[in-house]
């Protein structure tokens, strides 16, 4: 993929990622920094934090991807809000 | 006081199998009722549904659901909706329920809503038939929650939708997607059918907490803002057993 022009290479990214069926992430934003690759987000299961590297590897593997994608927490709440 | 649990955008499938069930093992300690608020599912496949249905199924409270956009992708969504039906999970749109609960009663009106923006910076129902079709949906879509609240006979109410009615509760997000994250009609609908709690999902880096223009309080329960299983809201004032204002 050519990323000669930044902002159509993130946008086509963000497609990708929101397309594969591996990822089928919305909620990824791409940043595009000469020939790095920064993905911020959160996602479900590290399974599919790794596909996102994946699919942009495949797509662009000139560039480093950088994943700083977390896994979101699944914890028991600690305190309730009231609404008087 | 109802003690009301909501999560929306959980995304489950194979690969996240069980990871909401250890947290919801003392839900009844928190809470008097979940609510989930769509995506449940990443691609909206059956398989996927199945996943979240044993997730949610045999809970100690009552748990209300509606669908959200992941859930549509497969094009399946009445047969994701009927299988959590048959697991116990009540599933809205355009409708409503009326939950019981120890001397209080609460109703909730879901829809999945839609996008179209914000009072000001929206579409319009003008011009192509494809653009007339996006903002009608919404128009239709908002009419039905309000027909639902509106059709709730219990002290409390609250909306349930997936597209968020507020941009208060999408600060993080950029500008420029707000029309695909949500539409005032939804806010308005909220407003005139009386809802005392509007919870949404959808907006992964919004922010929890916003108000109506008519001020009903909105929080936005995208488990990427929430940063937890579910967040547990409190209302007071509406079982009878504290003073009503006069």
């Amino acid at each position: 993929m050519s990323t000669k022009t930044p902002q159509y290479a993130a946008a086509r990214l963000t497609q990708a990622l929101a397309s594969d069926p591996r990822t089928a992430e919305l909620g990824v934003r791409v940043q595009l920094r000469g020939e790095h690759v920064y993905l911020v987000g959160e996602v479900a299961s590290e399974e599919r934090r790794r596909h996102l590297t994946e699919v942009v590897h495949e797509l662009a593997p000139e560039l480093t991807v950088h994943n700083e994608v977390g896994v979101v927490e699944c914890r028991e709440p600690s305190t309730a809000e009231e609404l008087d | 006081m109802i003690r009301i649990a909501a999560v929306g955008d959980v995304h489950l499938g194979e690969d996240a199998r069980g990871r909401l069930r250890p947290a919801l093992e003392h839900l009844r300690d928190h809470a008097d009722l979940l609510l989930l608020a769509g995506d449940l599912t990443k691609h909206g496949t059956l398989a996927e549904a199945r996943v979240v249905a044993e997730e949610f199924a045999d809970l100690p409270v009552p748990v209300v659901a509606v669908l959200g956009n992941h859930d549509h992708h497969a094009d399946v969504p009445e047969e994701i909706a009927g299988l959590l039906t048959e697991h116990g999970i009540r599933v809205l749109e355009g409708d409503s329920t009326v939950v019981q609960l120890d001397g209080a009663a609460v109703g909730v009106a879901g829809v999945k809503g839609f996008g179209g923006g914000f009072a000001g910076k929206c579409g319009s129902a003008f011009g192509e038939p494809e653009m007339k079709a996006f903002v009608r949906h919404t128009e239709e879509v908002a009419g039905r929650l309000r027909d639902a609240l509106d059709r709730i006979d219990a002290p409390a109410r609250i909306a349930l939708t997936h597209y968020s009615p507020v941009t208060d509760t999408l600060r993080g997000e950029p500008l420029e997607i707000y029309p695909f994250l949500g539409s005032y009609l939804l806010a308005e609908a909220i407003d005139e059918g009386g809802a005392d709690l509007a919870v949404h999902g959808h907006a992964h880096f919004g922010t929890e907490h916003g108000t109506t223009p008519g001020g009903v309080r909105v929080r936005n329960v995208a488990q990427p803002v929430i940063r937890c299983a579910y967040k547990v809201y409190n209302l007071h004032g509406h079982d009878g057993s504290e003073a009503q204002p006069a």
